[in-house]
């Protein structure tokens, strides 16, 4: 990282944090091999700044090229960091983010990619930064957002103004509430201090269950939480608001296991026990996919405006099929057993990372309204992954699997070590 | 919701302006008042080619769609569209059967001459259900037949060949070799517009199927495959298609009907393993409209498009869709492992045990199609214009489903 770094001209990026204090160095990232920078990612050193982000912009397979991902390259070309912060009107972001869990993945590749196209960004992260939290990905790796000139600051969402001070802002992500009682508060600050618009990330598990597949923005959805808070928004009068619903997430700097389940098997030479039938639906979309959804959604306000967005890749999965594809990026075999939680008496929540049902939205607003596309390409992702297990030692990891040997004993399957 | 389909009405058609509060935003920032055309009697409905080029509409509006529609007139009267395109001469091979027979009425509704080449098994003509007498009139007194063989490739020289025709919509080719006896025959054409199949699409974990995805060189539709290579290979203008499982009045292959039979009978419907399998289903109305669609437009040169509707569904799914379809009450459902079973030559289930749809999304974009048809809504067409008339192609047979509910425990049925 320090190399990449040093090839990059932008690197006397701003050190302060919000009380003017340089940012600890043993927050910097981790010294561990990063190779996902390695001669494998597809993409040229002008776009390594933002790295991180634009990490699966593999050319195989899939989708081709659109006026989107030109946009983006553009965007990606580094020197417009750290003087843009000293010019002209360019958007103020702030990104309100939790400080764990499978979404605070996602205000770190948005603060990336809001820099990359020219906005200003300042990510408060819920709690405070001296928290054992803040040990984990992505906030272990902040220096990187410092470095790009992003403002890192903590505080509590149910006051905001007490946190960002006096500053003010064009654009608000509330990546943290789940219901009204936490985004509420941010929602009336948002308003109450002028912001023009209000983007909310919500959930894709709020959708209905459903006989056709798949969710489709306009879907029913279950009345609480996320699905309030969608409604208070859009009627609080902001310029624009949009909801995204994001599903399951892939990438560097996770703060949630996704693939690492599978690959902690696959490496030992366990099998993969999924809940029957195994051929579930679901989305685990690269998170830069998500970025990129929420980044055109503030570039373009008013497409944006009034839109709920599916916040995920356009290729479901199976559930078995995720366990090959993790296999295949670990150039292992694995043998997947199939189960019935509830014949064993497992918590089926506990026992596996993904809902045991059909879980499986489009991201079709994001694709018509914005003339987004999708950048997920899980084969290559998942190599990109499997190598930064690796890196970090996890394979060495001793990991015990009581759930898994309880379910291995009731469907009566010798456990090989 | 602003629909790619707009047509310019003649007097009498009803239009239909669609208010729906949720998707208003959209409706405004496109700056034209969401329209819908009401169909004629025979569910067909007009289209504007000259639109065919235009932007993708909503694709993700499928719930306003359904909720619209649910309160929408059937008007009898036609509207008849001025085409904007050329008129062409078009020879169908096929064009009795099921597909054909919606898309040779397109065709000759939008001003073309249209000749179906068959071998006079079916008959050329004959009055679809809920078509009126008017419109047959209409369609059987402009459409033309050439009689004759198409797998005798030595023969269509002389009774294809010289005609003028300068499209050609084959409905019915299975092999590369049949395409290219016709091409030989023919020689230049505006277009070579082909039925191909989804079958074509190597199985995958990752779905939905896209075009750009690999075909299976194994497949049972390889000939399908190969007469797409072929077309190519021959440097034809040339746009193939690629339907799902198509449904509809009239459909020969035991889809709908399979579930009708059981559900009239009241009986339970047996679903091999979870259930969970998904699947995608179009109406044969919304895949002629988009064979229509694709004519004369020269973004689907060279291009392969997946045709269905536009939500997938499970298979527990398209049997409660056929019960409300048919007003039947919810069904029960019986699930079985069919690896228990030998049913010898007999298939106990009429869909593929396996995930099987595609991403209709390039058509949406290059074709300016959208299906029309939610899948209740669909199935009760077919429902109200084929076997709930009584009318249907294969007898009911239970003798499958008898042997999986006596293995089951499940009590058994007495032929009625």
């Amino acid at each position: 990282m320090a190399t990449l770094q040093a090839a990059v001209s932008c690197s006397n990026v701003s050190q302060l944090t919000c009380n003017g204090v340089p940012s600890s160095s043993s927050r910097s990232s981790s010294s561990a091999v990063v190779s996902w920078l390695s001669p494998s990612s597809k993409f040229s050193s002008e776009l390594r700044l933002s790295s991180v982000s634009s990490f699966s912009q593999s050319t195989s397979v899939l989708q081709n090229s659109s006026v989107v991902s030109q946009v983006r390259r553009e965007a990606l070309r580094p020197g417009k960091v750290g003087a843009a912060r000293a010019a002209t009107g360019e958007k103020n972001v702030l990104i309100i983010n939790t400080n764990s869990g499978g979404h605070a993945v996602i205000g770190f590749y948005f603060a990336k990619d809001l820099r990359a196209a020219g906005f200003d960004v300042t990510i408060l992260t819920v709690g405070e930064e001296s928290s054992d939290k803040m040990k984990k990905p992505p906030f272990s790796r902040f220096s990187e957002l410092k470095e790009v000139g992003v403002q890192t600051i903590w505080g509590s969402p149910a006051d905001v103004g007490a946190a960002v001070g006096s500053a003010k802002f064009d654009v608000v992500l509330d990546n943290s509430g789940k219901d009204l009682d936490s985004v509420k508060p941010v929602a009336d600050w948002a308003k109450a201090s002028g912001v023009e618009q209000f983007l909310f990330i919500s959930s894709a598990g709020i959708y209905k269950s459903t006989d056709e597949p798949p969710h489709v923005e306009g879907d029913a959805v279950k009345g609480a939480g996320h699905a309030e808070v969608e409604k208070y928004v859009s009627e609080l009068g902001f310029k624009s608001w949009a909801s995204f619903r994001p599903q399951y997430m892939t990438g560097s700097g996770n703060n949630k296991d996704c693939e690492e389940y599978f690959f902690d098997r696959i490496v030992r030479g366990r099998p993969i026990l999924i809940p029957e039938p195994g051929l579930q639906l679901t989305n685990i979309s690269h998170v830069s996919d998500l970025s990129s959804i929420l980044t055109l959604a503030a570039q373009k306000p008013e497409a944006a405006n009034g839109q709920i967005f599916n916040c995920v890749s356009d290729r479901a999965v199976t559930l078995s099929g995720f366990a090959r594809l993790c296999a295949k990026a670990a150039g292992k075999e694995v043998e997947v057993i199939l189960y019935n939680p509830k014949a064993v008496g497992v918590d089926v929540k506990k026992a596996f990372p993904f809902r045991p049902v059909h879980f499986y939205a489009e991201p079709r607003a994001a694709k018509e309204l914005l003339g987004w596309t999708s950048k997920t390409n899980l084969p290559e992702d998942l190599k990109e992954r499997y190598a930064e297990y690796i890196s970090i030692g996890r394979d060495k990891k001793d990991i015990k699997f009581e759930l898994d040997d309880k379910i291995l004993e009731a469907v009566k399957q010798p456990v090989t070590v | 919701m602003a629909s790619a389909v707009v047509a310019t009405p003649v007097l009498g058609a009803q239009l239909q302006v669609k208010g729906n509060a949720s998707r208003s935003s959209r409706s405004s920032a496109s700056g034209a008042v969401a329209v819908r055309l009401n169909k004629s009697f025979s569910g067909l409905h007009s289209v504007d080619l000259s639109n065919a080029a235009s932007s993708a509409t909503s694709s993700f509006n499928v719930h306003a769609v359904k909720s619209s529609r649910a309160g929408s007139q059937r008007n009898p009267a036609l509207a008849v569209v001025a085409s904007a395109g050329e008129k062409k001469n078009i020879l169908i091979l096929g064009g009795t059967r099921f597909i054909g027979l919606f898309l040779a009425r397109l065709l000759v509704k939008e001003g073309h001459e249209v000749t179906l080449f068959t071998r006079g098994k079916a008959a050329v003509t004959s009055q679809l259900p809920g078509e009126t007498d008017e419109e047959y009139a209409a369609y059987s007194s402009q459409v033309k037949h050439i009689k004759g063989d198409r797998q005798d490739f030595d023969s269509l020289k002389d009774v294809i060949g010289g005609k003028g025709f300068n499209v050609v919509y084959d409905i019915n080719g299975r092999e590369g070799t049949e395409a290219e006896a016709i091409l030989n025959a023919l020689g230049d054409l505006d277009q070579y517009i082909f039925c191909s199949s989804a079958g074509v699409y190597l199985k995958s974990d990752l779905l939905p199927h896209r075009e750009i995805d690999a075909g299976d060189p194994k497949s049972r539709h390889k000939g399908k495959l190969d007469t797409e290579a072929l077309l190519e290979s021959k440097g034809v203008r040339w746009t193939s298609i690629r339907p799902v499982y198509i449904y509809g009045p009239l459909n020969y292959n035991p889809v709908e009907e399979w579930f009708f039979h059981r559900l009239k009978a009241g009986r339970p419907i047996p679903v091999p393993n979870s259930g969970l399998q998904v699947t995608q289903l179009g109406h044969v109305k919304d895949l002629a409209v988009a064979f229509v669609k694709a004519l004369g437009n020269e973004k689907a040169i060279g291009q392969v498009y997946n045709i269905s509707g536009s939500r997938y569904v499970t298979f527990d799914g398209i049997a409660r869709a056929a019960a409300k379809a048919g007003g039947f009450q919810e069904p029960e459902l019986v699930h079985y492992n069919p690896k228990e079973f030998d049913f010898g030559k007999k298939k106990a289930f009429p869909l593929r045990d396996q995930h099987f749809f595609t991403s209709i999304e390039k058509a949406q974009a290059e074709l300016g199609w959208e299906p029309e048809f939610g899948l209740v809504e669909g199935l009760t067409d077919s429902y109200n214009l084929d076997f709930g008339r009584g009318t249907f192609r294969k007898a009911a047979d239970f003798s499958t489903d008898d042997l999986i509910l006596e293995k089951l425990g499940k009590k058994t049925f007495v032929a009625a």
